[in-house]
């Protein structure tokens, strides 16, 4: 079905052509109507080995006669000695590699060899092993063999350090080799340090640990040769996108603690709003809410419908238990499962609190490498700037020192990432949605740091080529924010999260769409000038915001609509001031 | 440091000379490809590809024939054409691909697997006929080829891969029944599977490959924990798929091709980053891999068709946004409107 290219040919070749068809399809169907009979009638024997080796030369995807095979070799165990079954085995995988070297992209074929491997008496794993360099020396990215190769080095417990080298030796003849680095990525956390350097967490990989979610127990000294060995790569052929990819990896930032990162509430709404470190299902959890030494009955809710693991989620507390302004009251959040909680005093005289370790406590959006090893960052970003200078058009190094500017000093490096974007989005339009995402994220992680330190619950956005919204659950506090004059198209449902909001200014987007507010139980005044808003049904989620009173809808193609301003004082009864 | 950077240049300067770099492997669209897309052809191409049986190709891919029959059926129900095939015949021929132990079988005579009891269960899906066949013994079929560690195995045989991860809870999913496995180890299995850039492979250990991806999102889709999945590197790598010739190839460094275009795109859909794409490049390409003589879609421009190609060239072409074809959904590869009916709706990030 792949790479099979049209060719046009003569209506006499066409007829020849199917005299030769008409004759295989014969000889195909008496050995297949002979294969079934026998699969039908029970009859396990040599014949049937034979008779399915030649069908199975020619098409090994027919698993059935893969099965069928076994079957019969299940059955021959039973009846010869073990050292005819090595023989008979021995063949078999004589017969799997002719059919690889055919087809060595045959699931059947590899599936095979495998289970006839697990089945020999004597297997011999250093044959295997070889068999697979000889393959993967015709073709490094098959698949196939490398999973082959994988379950080989399992079964006979070739050594990391030996598979490691085996990397070493391929990346070495050719860097463009994305399999070989895939597979450095899955040894590098196995591989004990050879002396007792401190690696940043202990080296307590699960069963199913994946490079993904514990990449980063990668020790310290391991990682800078990596670093090494990539700078390599990318100086040999600054093009080749695999060695990139996993430099990326090896930038990245090792897991969040799992935590309640923030506990906020408000005596008013006799509420209470929890943020987590990750998206949690928090019903789930085992969260236990004590207020004054008492374990409170509560039901937790996501801040949308549409989530059902989220970062942020609230509850109702008893009526009246919180609110007579005259009384102090103590609240914990105990995330028991994960044997770590959050306290939070709301102090007489005070309408609402709040208890949390900010993004900048919390150093979210930087390396973790040791302070002593960010001279080797500094260092990184010096040779991708020497081979930006060689490359100014290169995506891959312009991509790659942003995330390294953003490692070491996020808001030092904020123009030259900036211009930096602007140029990828020069010389990579196709995409440029991508990294117009990208640079609003490192915008809005930016923003978030500023007014962190300044230690405001303000926020502003405004003009920052915004186009897309995130982390929108670090600015659970936030009273006013800006969004004014980006590229915005959605306040999406994440929107929600901001349950202290009380001033939003969107002006000068193309919003057509806002899910996101929804229940925000404080937000009063709106304005959301010169968008994309077109029908009504669209303001219908601001519905479940009770205390609106002010909005703004000027220049948004629903004014022109006939009787608006009757239907949308039916909509929104507590709009006061509507602007349109 | 001073001397390393200098060897560091010293090799770039070499390679400048010695090292070709990479090529960047594609293929070139011709000017006269096709740019419209041409329906009727398609349709009619996949109302005559079941009628050449005796045909020595067709007879070879026996051994996929309930998959093919899914393909043929479901791209005709997204071109409108669905009553053209015959379904008395094919719900028949399901029936008789059931076997005891309840799995569903590539053709008659051929053995069981998850593969081919998914198709069949789209198949009946897609017809409203899901009570043709033994209901409660695909259930058990299904749950049987779970192992210890949640994954699933192709059939009595043992073949662990994340597609049959994906085969069994779509299957279950469709019919109602996800709760007859153990899907919190299921889950744990397939994240065991990711990889550092994002991806998914069929083992833990394996490489990323678009058509996993696919089946892992897909999977993770269905069983609601699509918030494990880290999206933004996930889309990265997705969107690093398409070739100036706007294709999408399913690894680096491999050839444009119209499935990797499905497996790609859909797999974006799910995670909410479509739009990192060119659509509009994309959109050619798919259009430029149809045959205009015979209908139907290749794997690339100027190879042969096959009804494969054809459903994933017309689906990509339906989550691109062609008003022609039906809205397709991008977790079950079948039309929105058959899932709307059954009140399955899949999950998707925003
Ligand atoms: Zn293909």
């Amino acid at each position: 079905m792949h790479g099979r290219v049209k060719v046009k040919s003569t209506a006499q070749q066409e007829e020849e052509k199917r005299k030769e068809r008409e004759k295989k399809l014969k000889v195909y169907l008496s050995a297949r109507d002979a294969v079934f009979s026998k699969k039908s009638n029970g009859v396990l024997d040599e014949e049937a080995l034979q008779l399915t080796q030649q069908l199975l030369s020619s098409n090994p995807d027919f698993a059935t006669l893969w099965n069928f095979r076994r079957e019969i070799l299940l059955h021959l165990e039973t009846v010869k000695e073990e050292e005819e079954m090595q023989k008979l085995y021995e063949l078999e995988l004589l017969f799997t590699e002719s059919c690889l070297k055919v087809n060595p992209k045959s699931y059947g074929s590899w599936h095979h060899r495998g289970w006839v491997s697990s089945r020999l008496p004597r297997p011999d794993w250093p044959r295997e092993l070889s068999l697979c360099d000889r393959c993967l020396s015709v073709d490094e990215r098959n698949f196939h063999c490398w999973d082959y190769r994988r379950f080989v080095v399992k079964a006979s417990g070739v050594p990391v350090s030996q598979e490691l080298r085996f990397t070493d030796r391929l990346i070495g003849s050719n860097f463009s080799n994305y399999s070989s680095w895939h597979y450095r990525s899955t040894l590098l956390p196995l591989l004990q340090p050879g002396t007792p350097s401190p690696c940043r967490k202990p080296a307590h990989v699960s069963p199913t640990a994946s490079p993904q979610t514990h990449g980063h127990r990668v020790c310290e000294e391991q990682l800078l040769k990596e670093y090494e060995l990539v700078q390599n790569a990318f100086f040999t052929d600054p093009n080749d996108q695999s060695a990139w990819f996993y430099y990326r990896w090896l930038l990245g930032r090792a897991e969040r603690e799992e935590m309640i990162s923030c506990v906020y509430v408000s005596r008013e709404g006799e509420r209470v709003t929890v943020a987590f470190s990750k998206l949690v299902n928090a019903p789930a959890e085992g969260l236990v809410l004590v207020l004054d030494g008492q374990p409170q009955q509560v039901e937790w809710r996501s801040v949308h419908p549409l989530f059902r693991h989220s970062p942020v989620w609230l509850c109702e507390l008893p009526p009246g238990s919180i609110s007579d302004i005259n009384n102090e009251h103590n609240l914990t959040v105990h995330w028991t499962e994960k044997h770590t909680h959050r306290d939070c005093a709301l102090y007489t005289g005070r309408l609402e609190s709040w208890c949390r370790d900010s993004a900048t406590d919390q150093e979210l959006f930087r390396s973790e490498l040791s302070i002593e090893k960010t001279s080797v960052l500094q260092s990184e970003l010096q040779s991708c700037g020497q081979l930006l200078e060689l490359e100014p058009q290169n995506k891959w190094c312009l991509l790659t020192t942003i995330l390294l500017m953003r490692a070491l000093d996020p808001l030092g490096h904020e123009r030259e990432t900036l211009a930096h974007f602007q140029t990828l989005k020069e010389v990579d339009p196709m995409r440029s949605s991508y990294y117009s995402d990208l640079c609003s994220k490192f915008m809005i992680e930016n923003t978030i740091l500023k007014m962190e330190y300044a230690e405001v619950r303000v926020f502003s956005l405004s003009d920052k080529n915004l186009s897309t919204l995130c982390h929108l659950d670090q600015l659970l506090l936030v009273t006013h924010i800006n969004l004014s004059s980006n590229q915005l198209l959605k306040l999406p449902p994440q929107f929600a999260m901001l349950h202290c909001l009380k001033v939003l200014e969107a002006d000068n987007n193309a919003i057509e769409n806002l899910e996101g507010l929804y229940q925000l139980p404080k937000l009063e005044d709106v304005s959301l000038r010169n968008n994309h808003i077109s029908k009504l049904s669209t303001l219908e989620p601001l519905v479940s915001c009770p205390k609106l009173i002010r909005l703004d809808l000027r220049g948004n193609p629903i004014t022109k609509t006939a009787n608006i301003q009757a239907e949308l004082a039916q909509l929104l009864p507590s709009v006061t001031d509507l602007l349109i | 440091m001073v001397s390393d950077q200098q060897n560091l240049l010293f090799t770039y300067y070499r390679s400048l000379n010695c090292y070709k770099g990479t090529q960047i492997k594609d293929v070139v669209i011709k000017p006269d490809a096709p740019n419209s897309l041409i329906l009727d052809k398609h349709a009619d191409y996949i109302a005559a590809y079941g009628s050449k049986k005796d045909d020595y190709e067709y007879t070879l891919s026996e051994y996929l024939r309930m998959s093919g029959i899914y393909w043929g059926l479901t791209v005709m129900d997204l071109m409108g054409q669905l009553d053209r095939m015959n379904q008395e015949e094919i719900i028949d021929f399901i029936k008789s691909c059931q076997h005891d132990c309840g799995g569903i079988s590539a053709s008659t005579g051929h053995d069981p697997h998850l593969l081919y009891t998914l198709s069949a269960v789209q198949i009946l899906t897609l017809y409203d006929r899901v009570k043709a066949i033994d209901v409660d013994k695909v259930v058990d079929y299904v749950r049987g080829l779970q192992q210890e560690d949640g994954s699933f195995a192709g059939d009595k045989w043992g073949e662990i891969d994340t597609r049959f991860s994906f085969c069994a809870v779509a299957t279950l999913a469709l019919l109602g029944r996800l709760d007859a496995v153990d899907v919190g180890k299921a889950v744990e299995f397939v994240l065991s599977c990711m990889n550092f850039d994002g991806g998914f492979g069929c083992r833990p250990g394996s490489e990323s490959h678009a058509g996993q991806i696919y089946c892992c999102t897909g999977f993770l889709s269905i069983t609601g924990q699509l918030h494990q999945v880290n999206a933004d590197l996930l889309g990265w790598w997705l969107c690093e798929r398409q070739l100036p010739s706007g294709g999408l190839n399913g690894r680096p460094e491999k050839l444009p091709d119209v499935c990797y275009s499905w497996w790609v795109l859909a797999a974006l859909k799910i995670i909410g980053r479509i739009h990192w794409i060119d659509k509009a490049k994309l959109r050619a390409f798919i259009l430029a891999c149809q045959d205009e003589e015979t209908g139907g879609f290749a794997d690339r421009p100027g190879d042969m068709v096959d009804p494969f190609h054809t459903l994933f060239g017309v689906a990509g072409l339906s989550l691109l946004g062609d008003e022609q074809i039906k809205p397709v959904n991008p977790v079950f590869c079948m039309p929105e409107d058959v899932l709307q009916r059954i009140g399955l709706h899949p999950d998707l990030l925003t």
